[in-house]
């Protein structure tokens, strides 16, 4: 199953970016991203939360993604809803992971772990997260209510 | 990300500005921290009033080097994170491993 914007409600497409894979332009993205939800006027704290949640997914696809080679390309997509819902979906052409393979990094013997955070944290910072291969790459796609 | 250092009582105070995320701002702090410990200033006490966003990357930064300073005999204390800052360190189970404090003379008096 994915999750889409095809429901029921009417998304409105905000932003459609395209940047290179490079860790410097994901803060400019989620900048970006924040700016577009603060004129939105979302509540802080969500708002928080989704960029939080975006600048982990745009590190992913940057560093597993594309394997942080700035010719490669990132596609960030945000949509809003009438009753305040974000969606955001991040796509790379990399080859993709299972994320069932991923161990908990709040385990005892992970919390030093200077990587591997992420996924988890994106789990706990959004609502609904997918991630699959699509056409385009590799998709992770977010939703906050 | 800008970054302000000073010593004060044998302890180095690190003052951020900005988001604490990968790319430059990880590289800087990962910089200084790098100094400060290879100097043998193993006492940080980090100022997080003007950070309002640390990622996995910036988490990750700070748990390496609260291991490192800890092996030789020192620690890195947060002073004044955001709410947000809390959450997140919370969120990734991190959030006790740290001594966290409202101002930095109370950090670093927590030194003596």
């Amino acid at each position: 199953m994915s999750l889409d914007s095809s429901d029921a409600r009417e998304w409105q497409d905000l932003l459609d970016l395209l940047m290179p894979a490079d860790a410097n332009a994901i803060a400019k993205a989620t900048d970006t991203i924040s700016q577009t939800l603060t004129r939105l006027k979302v509540p802080e704290e969500k708002r928080l939360e989704v960029a939080l949640a975006v600048q982990e997914a745009l590190a992913n696809a940057v560093v597993h993604g594309c394997e942080n080679n700035p010719s490669k390309e990132v596609r960030c997509q945000l949509q809003c809803d009438s009753q305040g819902g974000i969606l955001v979906r991040i796509t790379d052409p990399g080859p993709g992971f299972n994320p069932l393979l991923l161990s908990d990094p709040r385990q005892p013997g992970k919390l030093y772990a200077e990587h591997g955070r992420g996924v988890s944290l994106i789990r706990q910072l959004m609502d609904e997260v997918h991630i699959e291969r699509a056409d385009a790459g590799n998709q992770i796609t977010m939703r906050k209510y | 990300m800008d970054i302000t250092v000073r010593k004060r009582s044998e302890v180095q105070l690190i003052r951020l500005r900005g988001p604490l995320r990968l790319g430059a701002a990880v590289d800087e702090l990962r910089q200084v921290m790098e100094e400060a410990v290879g100097q043998g200033d193993t006492r940080i006490a980090i100022n997080l009033a003007e950070v309002p966003m640390i990622d996995s990357s910036g988490i990750g930064l700070l748990v390496r080097f609260l291991a490192s300073t800890k092996q030789r005999g020192g620690n890195i204390k947060l002073v004044q994170p955001s709410k947000f800052a809390v959450q997140t360190l919370r969120l990734v189970g991190v959030l006790n491993l740290f001594e966290i404090f409202d101002d930095d003379e109370a950090a670093v008096e927590s030194f003596a």
